[in-house]
């Protein structure tokens, strides 16, 4: 695919996503809002990473300032927590010998079966369920790679955790955040001149948006990032650096996946300063160095890291 | 010679897969057109086909077909669906990145513009995770879009980036259809452009283009409308178009033939094309010789 359009073709979904904003009236604004998120769309309820080395995983999670909290009543999976955010690390399924790898991102949606329906609608690729009884069936979507995109709708009045997970006794349930660390978004791979379609993909399914020029940049401020329609999620999307040409996604040459998760912190810095003395490294060489826009950590477990990037969180 | 831009479509040929696949190999080419039926008619069923078309070294052009999905409702579009997600998974499998849809023949489809753009997308939609994308060709005998220029206007219409065009010479010349229509369409959204002529002038009748698109075509080169298909295919070279072209002949006759002589005929279709109509060539060993000479040492 010629790559010149493929850029022509992510600058004309750009300048479309900015468009749809450019409505002035308070009113218009808020029917616009509703139009551009009409899942509901409230932030991220949990990320899940699969990995054969559970508790290898869990010890970086934890170096991050993450606490196990609960386990699955019938699975070899944690939950882990700070703040805000819930990761959770699954081991059932996952096979040895492969790095852990980001599985399913869940999002916080009005109506979980609505949600569910419209995106099926429109074209994604339902995940058969697979729920032991008196368990929870989360409705999910196929994602990027083997990756799934789950749907939960009750997280106010009751949480999900309190049906499949037991409390691990004598720990804090609600751990406090680092440093106000809070969920940002992923990095996702995609391969050369791919960027235009999962454009569309997140556009048509969830409301996505491509963020323009203003956006947060952290220290690896290439590719494309797109934003939740509630500011709740964004999502980097990266191209190989060389491309691949017709060899591109979906064919041998290009593994399409979520790479790493973004952490926002309202000062990198002291956030950095804070996962030091928790003995993480973070990558200091060149434009990669930590400051104030954001920072790298170091590699572990063949490829697990985190960015940070500089961002309030939300109200 | 310079064939690298063209291949073969296993329908053209007889017998079982793997002969299909050495006689391409052997007559030069290294791109072949697959179809579902390769695949699921294979004695030791469909992944050992796919495993069978990676070994051989082909590359793969795209994978057909999908048939009527487009404009119906209820439990026959769900239905469409199921079989879309088939084929997008086999597609996958084979590492193809092109899927081929074609205009529906149903008479229970709609011809709403906006109900077609709407299930094309929705296609697409499906395809994309995959990596694949959609060519969309209008069938000379479709219920509602039977003409190019109708395709790419319900593909503008869907507007979703991993949705295109195919072109068929066969469905063009079937319908008359000028070729100045095609410079309308946008040439990165032509994503396979299948080439094949017929012996009559004229094909009139939906029924009569049906009959001959699949009994009697034939090569580039070999049937009544060669000045036109150098037309069309300098055309799309113009508009940037640097391949696949792929060979789309459906022939009795040349389902009772050897492999090999069939294969041999769609290597002169080839050899016409890029050397006598295109003008593309390979460079010399001695040209290479020379570049390498000539380049700058580090």
């Amino acid at each position: 695919m010629p790559r010149a359009w493929t850029r022509t073709c992510v600058a004309c979904w750009a300048h479309r996503a900015r468009e749809s904003t450019a409505v002035n009236h308070p009113l218009a604004r808020e029917i616009e809002a509703d139009a551009a998120n009409r899942l509901g769309l409230e932030g991220i309820e949990y990320i899940e990473y699969r990995s054969a080395r559970p508790q290898a995983l869990g010890h970086v999670l934890e170096l991050m300032g993450f606490r196990p909290v609960a386990r699955h009543r019938s699975r070899e999976v944690l939950l882990y927590r700070q703040g805000t955010m819930n990761a959770i690390v699954n081991a059932h399924g996952a096979t040895d010998g492969e790095p852990p790898a980001l599985a399913a991102i869940a999002l916080r949606v009005r109506d979980a079966a609505a949600a569910h329906r419209r995106v099926l609608e429109l074209g994604g690729w339902d995940v058969p369920v697979q729920v032991a009884p008196m368990e929870l069936h989360i409705p999910a979507i196929h994602g990027v790679g083997a990756s799934r995109l789950y749907f939960v709708d009750r997280w106010r009045e009751f949480s999900i955790y309190d049906v499949d997970f037991v409390p691990i006794p004598g720990t804090d349930p609600r751990p406090p955040a680092l440093a106000g660390l809070h969920w940002f978004g992923l990095v996702q791979r995609v391969g050369a001149g791919r960027s235009a379609d999962w454009v569309a993909f997140y556009g048509e399914l969830l409301g996505f948006g491509v963020m323009g020029e203003d956006r947060e940049a952290g220290v690896l401020p290439q590719g494309i990032v797109l934003r939740s329609p509630d500011g709740g999620l964004h999502l980097q999307l990266v191209e190989p650096d060389t491309p691949h040409g017709l060899a591109g996604a979906g064919a041998d040459g290009d593994h399409e996946h979520f790479e790493r998760v973004a952490l926002g912190a309202p000062d990198v810095p002291a956030a950095a300063a804070a996962l030091r003395a928790r003995g993480v490294r973070f990558v200091e060489t060149g434009h990669l160095a930590v400051q104030p826009r954001g920072a790298l950590t170091q590699s572990w477990l063949d490829g697990v890291m985190f960015e940070l990037i500089h961002h309030e969180p939300p109200a | 010679m310079y064939i690298r831009d063209f291949g073969m479509d296993t329908i053209t040929l007889a017998g079982p897969l793997a002969a299909k696949l050495r006689a391409m190999r052997e007559a030069g080419f290294s791109q072949v057109m697959l179809a579902a039926r390769d695949l699921v008619g294979h004695p030791d069923g469909w992944r050992a086909a796919v495993a069978e078309v990676r070994a051989s070294g082909l590359r793969v052009t795209g994978f057909q077909v999908l048939r009527d999905f487009e404009g119906l409702g209820g439990h026959l579009h769900d239905y469409k669906v199921d079989m879309a997600k088939a084929m997008i998974e086999m597609a996958a499998a084979l590492g193809s990145r092109v899927l081929l849809a074609c205009s529906s023949t149903s008479q229970h489809a709609s011809d709403d513009p906006a109900h077609i753009a709407r299930d094309l997308r929705k296609l697409a939609m499906l395809a994309l995770p995959h990596g694949i994308r959609v060519a969309f060709e209008a069938l000379s005998w479709g219920r509602h879009l039977n003409e190019l220029p109708q395709a790419w206007d319900v593909v503008r219409r869907a507007d979703c980036p991993n949705l295109g065009v195919c072109v068929d010479s066969y469905h063009v010349f079937a319908t008359g259809t000028p070729l100045e229509a095609l410079e309308a369409v946008d040439p990165a959204r032509i994503f396979l452009v299948q080439l094949s002529d017929f012996m009559w002038n004229e094909v009139r009748t939906p029924e009569e283009r049906m009959a001959t698109a699949r009994t009697f075509r034939v090569f580039p080169g070999e049937g009544v409308h060669s000045a036109q298909l150098a037309r069309l295919v300098t055309l799309l070279d113009r508009m940037g178009w640097r391949g696949d072209f792929s060979f789309e002949v459906f022939n009795d006759d040349y389902q009772q033939l050897p492999q090999e002589r069939v294969a041999a005929r769609a290597r002169r279709a080839a050899l016409w094309l890029a050397e006598d109509v295109l003008r593309r060539s390979t460079p010399l060993p001695s040209q290479l010789r020379a570049r390498v000479a000539a380049a700058p040492s580090a």
